[in-house]
């Protein structure tokens, strides 16, 4: 039974054209299918087309390894229960309002971060009536990457330093608002304290430390 | 005679009829405000701000009788926020907590938590048509300011529930600035199984003496604010003064009870002036010789423009 087979798919592999009915048998039979392969790895042995020291089953042998990998569980983020634990353990209210806080703020906890800041100019009064450009805003856990000098395909130096200060002003721009945002977060602080500990007034510390 | 008496009667129908329509208003209000404080709720939104899209996941519940609430932004591992009756804590991967004290979260809708005394000094209620919202019959309730520059709201209000379903913020020629709509909602009799669990954790205690009042650093007081929009004030005492890459000549923070704008004086860099829009806030930046003035705050840009221009040196 296979004599018959191996001749048609070897005429096959020699370019010798398939009959409909032959490609259906190909196409469902899984031996034919190996078969063709063999065929196909004895013709390049033949012809010395075999890439050296690659061994034929190197695909079983790169799966079989790969199944030997540990394996890494990845995860974006902790759970709240994670952080809640992490803040817990390290609730240090003062780092917040430190300038280095202030990246930290850009970087994990605004809200809102500028994306690519369309840049407006206007020579007139007249003009700032008009609709504004939209401040382009994302949610982050890092700050947003503008968009790098290397993907434009600007030639003239002079649009490079343009468009680096337009980059500059933006990140201002983000810090500036994030350091809005922090005020009407804290905004009822003081008040709050005072009503749940109003002896705190006379207990202030010369340095200013509730 | 006759004619007087007819003024008088219709008149006084016409004060009544319209005390009575702004009553009715701040009625439905604060049906919602109970809904949002007092309900045991599990709810998902969104915010658009121009073409940008934000969505939240927002808990809230009473456990013996105090508040808890979790805002969980579902677009990015960004910051999870919980709150304990007037303790909010805003818990970011790998960094540590800052624990604030504040009555609500100051990420939510800030008219839900504030006095109807206090807002109908800003805003006049106006019933509108009832429609569908999301599958829902909503009332319709436009906050309409009495001041020029300040903000606009229109609220849709769940008819069955009073719950909000969607609020507009509406510049004063009717464009909507930034909307921020419901897209599930469902209100629980027991406090919200994922808030259960956070019950169980075991937050810092309250300690009032853990909360550092930053120093702040001097600043120039040779700068003056010479003029404030109608129904604003300066806090006189901000809790802190923010530190910034570029150092700060003058800050004022300005609010009138809803909205705050900060008003930052920093050593000119000598940009043309540039106005930003983030949904509802407005960015304006003024430059001189001598001064950069930046404005942030939902106002109309020409209210901003006002706030810079009345900076001066003494």
């Amino acid at each position: 039974m296979p004599s018959k087979k191996q001749d048609w798919l070897s005429a096959a592999i020699d370019h010798q054209g398939l009959s409909d009915e032959q490609l259906d048998d190909l196409l469902q039979d899984q031996d034919l299918q190996d078969r063709f392969e063999r065929y196909h790895l004895i013709g390049s042995a033949i012809r010395q087309e075999l890439p050296e020291q690659l061994p034929t089953d190197f695909s079983q042998q790169f799966a079989e390894k790969l199944s030997q990998e540990p394996v890494h569980q990845l995860q974006a983020s902790h759970g709240l229960l994670q952080r809640v634990k992490f803040g817990v353990r390290r609730a240090a209210n003062s780092e917040w309002f430190k300038p280095s806080a202030q990246t930290a703020i850009a970087a994990g906890v605004a809200l809102m971060a500028v994306v690519g800041v369309q840049h407006y100019q206007q020579p007139g009064a007249q003009d700032l009536m008009s609709p504004l450009p939209v401040l382009q805003t994302r949610p982050v856990a890092g700050f947003a990457s503008p968009v790098s000098l290397s993907q434009t395909t600007v030639d003239s130096r002079f649009e490079q330093q343009a468009q680096q200060a337009k980059l500059e002003q933006q990140a201002r721009l983000q810090e500036l608002l994030n350091a809005h945002h922090q005020q009407v977060r804290v905004l009822d602080q003081a008040q709050i304290l005072s009503e749940q500990r109003p002896e705190l007034k006379d207990d202030q510390e010369p340095d200013g430390q509730l | 005679m006759r004619w007087f008496w007819l003024f008088v009667v219709g008149t006084s129908l016409f004060f009544s009829s319209a005390s009575w329509a702004e009553r009715k208003g701040w009625q439905a209000f604060e049906h919602s405000q109970q809904a949002v404080q007092n309900s045991n709720f599990d709810v998902s939104y969104v915010v658009f701000k121009g073409d940008q899209v934000t969505s939240f996941r927002w808990l809230h519940g009473l456990n013996d009788g105090q508040q808890l609430e979790q805002l969980i932004p579902l677009d990015s591992g960004g910051v999870d926020i919980v709150r304990q009756d007037k303790i909010v804590y805003y818990f970011t991967p790998d960094k540590p907590a800052l624990v604030t004290f504040s009555p609500f979260i100051k990420e939510l809708p800030a008219l839900f938590y504030k006095s109807v005394d206090a807002l109908s000094q800003l805003y006049d209620p106006v019933s509108g048509s009832v429609s569908q919202v999301g599958g829902r019959s909503a009332q319709l309730l436009r906050l309409t300011a009495f001041h020029p520059g300040r903000l606009n709201y229109w609220l849709w209000l769940d008819v069955e529930t009073g719950f909000p379903i969607r609020i507009d913020t509406v510049s004063e020629n009717q464009q909507v600035l930034e909307r921020w709509q419901v897209t599930h909602f469902l209100l629980t009799k027991e406090l919200p199984d994922p808030l259960q669990a956070v019950l169980e954790v075991q937050f810092p205690e309250p300690d009032t003496r853990r909360v550092q009042r930053p120093e702040n650093p001097e600043l120039a007081s040779d700068y003056q604010l010479a003029w404030l929009p109608s129904g604003f004030r300066k806090v006189d005492d901000p809790y802190f003064i923010p530190r910034l890459g570029a150092p700060l000549l003058n800050y004022w923070l300005l609010t009138d009870g809803l909205h705050q704008v900060s008003v930052f004086v920093q050593h000119s860099n000598q940009v043309p002036a540039q106005a930003y829009r983030d949904g509802a806030t407005t960015i304006y930046v003024q430059s001189n010789e001598q001064i950069d003035i930046t404005v942030i705050g939902p106002v109309t840009l020409d209210i901003a423009r006002q706030i810079a221009d009345a900076v001066r040196y003494d």
